[in-house]
């Protein structure tokens, strides 16, 4: 490996302290019914404890959601009291890019000797999307009422274009072929599906038995649920919506959480059953690219960064990123030079689903664990978030470290 | 006279219970320690509470005052202008117990007083102040200059502080120190040089004091605060939050420590418990030192549970081998402080015993626990409680006091025997029966037996039986699972009762307390000549659970009364309510009448000399029983099925010679404790509550 500076020398990730929810489909599980930020800080709590981390190392925590919740307004103390550790905190949004933002946050507030140890904890519940009425006085009625998840998805106000169709867009770009996007999807799957059975996703995803208001189950989330196997036969015939585009070459909505903690050096070894492993953030680096082009903004945004860190795409161990759209990786692999068949190797958000602000911190985490399997390396993480961005982040995984 | 093991009688300065019989009345009334405290009827002095607003002086207030109030003693409640009402709360609760003309009688005689705190009202002097009872805050100074205030004015005042952990030689006065809730609980732990007039009364009026001795917090204390700290330091060891830890603590040991301190009032509670393990660390170090959570709620009162809109959402489960962890963190300390208990000699072992038992929902006395687990294993879970917790190993640890579980008092922590030469009493000291009172009941027999004592009385212990409810029926709740266990229970209780029908020439069961129920009356059926006072009441309430009768409650009582008096015994096994003694008279029980009385007709009984009461012969041949319910219980909110079942046990156990019919009812019990009716009741819902976490 070059040796390349690193964007924050003092902040860790103890490694396998972390853990995520299963992302189950939106509508289809008991976290459809629950207040997201308060399963969130309990979920946290209980993967902590898996972890064997007791919940008083914390003394931050970073929240990031998308998708408003109730009692928002109270913030991450009121997530924190819901985990059972008085700590301040604060709430971070930036769309997609939610989870990648707040652990570089994270970093940054160790880094600067705010904080010892900062939790970062995503969640978003997609379904049930809460409705905002907000005074308009350009509509005759003088009030609007957007339904959060679809009315946002389905609308940039800065362009007056939908997802789909910046997707189309960037498609016909690139000149990606319907052919490459369906076959790359096909292997998405396989990628996942193999991921899951080799019990690679035991070791990320924790099933939650989630309680009614009587405190009975109402089920253990214990699966990406909505999630099949889907054939290249049935891609192929799927009806296209926009260049590329199918139902099944996109994600779908789902809810979910994810966490992991930033730490300094010595508190990682502390606090990881496996403190020879080291966990550093490289760098980082957004772009934002032309309107309705966002799914070529990551690449852009790993192009910059690896012209920062000087570091090559040959570099790279691990490669895993969040692609709401197979054309995404389709791009990606075009101006990058990039085989796709060489990245998302257990899985990614096209196939396990979207909850926006966990989306990318499961992402991570299930990317260093991979990089663990393969005995250490540098993990390159990248995705798309609304407004044409693409954000993009390097971590490095050194195993021996003493 | 000689005993099995010290009469827990003797720490009130009692001697023996069969000297009640002997001398047919009890050593003190109410009414010549009410004279002896406030002075003679017409001079009356007054009890005062002071801080008689707070949770402690207004239960103890409404509780004190129902029980004086036919003496003619006046209440003085004292506390601050500005105090929140306390004693208004505590009226509705009079009215249940009383109906609203016995709660408006027993406040007309209750004198609210406010004072600053510097000097007592002047209108206080007119009630003549007798006995102080002080439930003011917890600040050692203040509770000082209050005695010197009242000792000021009142230089002849017995004074008690109700503290919750300073030692008596602390504050300068004794103490009485009661248990929550404190309206109901009748239990004291009392300090005092030798036991007083005081203690007495107490005793007198249906309470039950424990002295114990001078030392920094309470035997109650020391266990529900300790639990709370063991539970709140697996919190901070796991993560697993309070309200899941409760129900793995109530599923082990039967309280849910962070639930109760929200039910008491978390503001108040936490601070004492606070107060008490600060106090305690301090004396005795680190095993006893409160967690940062503590000193948090103790600083803000807030609750344990969270609050209703943020009722929880992710559940927590333990694999084995955490619950195993589990059971050390929660067992390791309870048994470690135990053992502090013990070396210090904090009081009889029964009392220590039956504290957690009576006053801290322990499921089980914590020295029975230790008795069962064993010395050896008892001091295993210690030591492996130390690697969890290695601070708790530098003090405070005494291995060797676990050994005194292997002496008779020990052994008989709720079951003791004592006699005269001729005659045998039996006191059981525990208000359920359960398989430890089944094994120390056995005993007691083998050992009058082996005294060569062939006259003996069964009774409650006048002291922490207040009354004999019946079985545990937590002991049933293996037996819902696994019908052999019901079978073993069953059996094994009928064959101790039937000693008493076969073991003594002459035996007398005396129901002394206010009620004998179920496994307890049909204990009593079993000795030759049931005696009772004579508002006592007796039931069979086990249709209502609904369970089967185990110890032979279907037939026995056939055998030994003539056929027209079936019907009555059919009605009272159907309906599961209650009669008085006095209408059990002459089928059921052979005398009722005064206490005095009673403890007369049992002695004379005993000692062959009551001709007028004839002996019940038991038939042991088949009875044939009329397949009829007659109605009985049908209006009781009682399930068809559950009385068809009783029904056909009486028949059936009836229905065969007295031997088969011990392994007929316990067949039956059995068949119907695991089945999905009685899984579907209150023993099946207790069992799911508290065994489902």
């Amino acid at each position: 490996m070059s040796k390349t500076p690193i964007l924050y020398s003092r902040a860790r990730i103890p490694y396998g302290t972390w853990g995520s929810s299963y992302f189950p489909n939106w509508q289809s599980s008991p976290l459809a019914e629950v207040n997201i930020g308060q399963f969130a800080g309990e979920a946290m709590n209980r993967i902590l404890g898996l972890r064997k981390v007791a919940k008083s190392e914390l003394d931050y925590l970073i929240i990031g959601s998308t998708i408003p919740w109730h009692w928002k307004f109270w913030n991450a103390p009121m997530v924190a009291a819901c985990l059972g550790q008085r700590v301040p905190g604060y709430h971070l949004e930036q769309a997609c890019a939610t989870g990648l933002q707040a652990v570089t946050a994270a970093a940054a507030q160790v880094e600067t000797g705010s904080s010892d140890v900062v939790g970062v904890l995503t969640f978003d519940r997609t379904s049930d999307s809460p409705a905002g009425i907000f005074p308009e006085r350009r509509s005759y009625r003088r009030t609007e009422v957007i339904a959060d998840v679809w009315d946002n998805f389905g609308f940039d106000p800065s362009f007056g274009n939908s997802m789909i169709a910046s997707a189309g867009n960037t498609a016909r770009k690139y000149k990606i072929a319907r052919q490459e996007v369906d076959e790359l999807t096909a292997l998405r799957y396989e990628q996942y599906f193999g991921a899951k059975r080799s019990g690679f996703l035991d070791r990320v995803l924790v099933p939650l038995d989630v309680l009614n208001l009587q405190g009975r189950s109402m089920g253990v989330v214990s699966e990406d649920v909505g999630v099949r196997e889907i054939s290249l036969a049935t891609l192929r015939a799927m009806r296209e919506l926009d260049t590329c585009v199918t139902s099944g070459t996109q994600t779908h909505a789902a809810d979910g959480m994810a966490c992991l903690l930033v730490t300094d050096e010595v508190k990682a070894k502390q606090l990881s059953a496996r403190p020879e492993i080291e966990i550093t953030l490289v760098g980082k680096r957004e772009v934002r690219t032309l309107p309705a082009m966002m799914p070529e903004a990551p690449s852009l945004a790993v192009a910059k960064l690896l012209e920062q860190t000087g570091l090559k795409m040959s570099d790279m161990a691990v490669i895993k990123n969040h692609n709401p759209f197979a054309v995404n990786d389709a791009i990606f692999a075009k101006m990058l030079e990039f085989d796709w068949r060489k990245m998302n190797n257990t899985g990614s958000s096209l196939v396990w689903g979207h909850p926006q602000g966990p989306t990318l911190t499961r992402i991570i985490i299930e990317a260093l664990e991979e990089a663990v399997d393969l005995g250490g390396g540098y993990v390159l993480v990248f995705g798309c978030a609304a407004g044409d961005v693409g954000i993009a982040a390097i971590l490095k995984v050194a195993e021996g470290v003493k | 006279m000689k005993f099995l093991r010290q009469p827990t009688l003797n720490t009130l300065g009692i001697e023996s219970t069969l000297g009640f019989f002997k001398n047919g009345r009890l050593p003190y009334t109410a009414e010549s320690l009410v004279d002896s405290i406030f002075g003679p009827a017409g001079n009356r002095g007054s009890l005062v509470i002071s801080g008689a607003n707070g949770i402690v002086g207004a239960g103890k207030a409404m509780q004190l005052g129902s029980r004086l109030a036919p003496y003619g003693v006046t209440i003085v409640g004292l506390d601050f202008p500005g105090a929140a009402d306390g004693i208004g709360r505590q009226y509705p609760g009079l009215q249940r117990a009383f109906g609203e003309e016995g709660a408006n009688r027993i406040m007309s005689n209750f004198v609210r007083l406010s004072y600053d705190g510097k000097a007592l009202p002047a209108a206080l002097k007119q009630f003549n102040p007798k006995f102080l009872l002080e439930a003011i805050p917890e600040i050692l100074p203040v509770k000082r200059a209050h005695y010197e205030l009242f000792r000021r004015s009142f230089p002849e005042i017995e004074i008690r502080s109700v503290t919750s952990g300073f030692p008596s030689s602390e504050l300068g006065v004794g103490v009485a120190h009661p248990s929550f809730p404190h309206e109901i609980n009748k239990v004291w732990e009392t300090i005092e040089e030798k036991p007083t007039d005081i203690t007495r009364l107490l005793w007198a009026l249906g309470m039950v004091p424990v002295p114990t001795t001078d030392n920094w917090s309470f035997i109650l204390d020391v266990l529900f605060c300790g639990v709370t700290l063991a539970a709140s330091r697996y919190h901070n060891a796991t993560n697993m939050p309070y309200w899941k830890i409760d129900k793995y603590v109530r599923r082990l040991l039967g309280p849910n420590p962070f639930r109760a301190h929200d039910a008491i009032g978390a503001k108040g509670a936490n601070f004492l418990t606070w107060s008490c393990l600060h106090h305690l660390a301090k004396q005795y170090g680190e095993l006893f030192e409160p967690t940062p959570d503590l000193d948090e709620r103790m600083a803000t009162g807030q609750d344990w549970y969270p609050l209703n809109h943020f009722r929880p959402l992710v559940n927590w489960s333990m694999a084995a081998e955490e619950e195993k962890e589990f059971n050390v963190w929660m067992l390791g300390a309870i048994l470690q402080m135990s053992s502090l208990l013990l070396h210090e000699k904090r009081g009889h072992l029964s009392h220590i015993n039956a504290m957690g038992e009576l006053c801290a929902q322990f499921r089980r006395g914590v020295l029975s626990w230790i008795r069962e687990l064993g010395a050896d294993e008892s001091r295993r879970i210690v030591e492996a409680y130390h690697k969890l917790h290695p601070e708790a190993a530098k003090s405070c640890w005494y291995p060797e006091s676990f050994s005194a579980l292997e002496s008779v008092e020990g052994q008989q922590l709720y079951v003791n025997a004592e006699h005269d030469g001729n005659v045998g009493v039996i006191t059981i000291g525990r208000e359920s029966y359960n398989s430890d009172v089944d094994a120390e009941l056995n005993r007691a027999i083998d050992w009058l037996a082996a005294q060569g004592i062939r006259r003996v009385i069964l009774t409650g212990d006048f002291h922490l039986a207040t009354q004999l409810v019946g079985a545990d029926t937590s002991d049933f709740f293996p037996a819902l699972e696994n019908r052999d266990r019901g079978f073993e229970i069953s059996r094994n209780w009928s064959r101790t009762a039937r000693r008493l029908d076969s073991d003594f020439e002459t035996s007398v069961g005396f129901i002394g307390g206010k009620r004998c129920l179920g496994g307890f009356l049909e204990l009593m059926m079993h000795c030759h000549y049931v005696v009772a006072a004579e508002d006592a009441q007796v039931g069979m309430p086990e249709v209502t659970l609904p369970v089967i009768p185990g110890m032979e409650g279907c037939h026995w009582a056939f055998r030994k009364t003539d056929a027209s008096h079936w019907p009555k015994l059919i009605q009272l096994l159907m309906s599961g309510t209650m009669i008085s003694a006095s209408q059990a008279q002459g089928w059921l029980l052979d005398y009722a009448g005064s206490l005095e009385e009673s403890l007369s007709v049992a002695w004379k009984l005993v000692m062959g000399e009551a001709g007028g009461i004839p002996r019940r012969q038991t038939e042991r041949n088949a009875l044939t029983i009329p397949v009829q319910t007659n109605g009985a219980g049908a209006n009781a909110g009682v399930s068809d099925d559950a009385r068809r079942a009783m029904m056909e046990t009486v028949r059936k156990s009836c229905a065969c010679t007295i031997e088969e019919a011990i392994d007929v009812q316990a067949k039956m019990s059995a068949d119907f404790m695991s089945s999905e009716l009685c899984r579907r009741g209150k023993i099946g819902q207790e069992f799911g509550k508290v065994m489902s976490v």
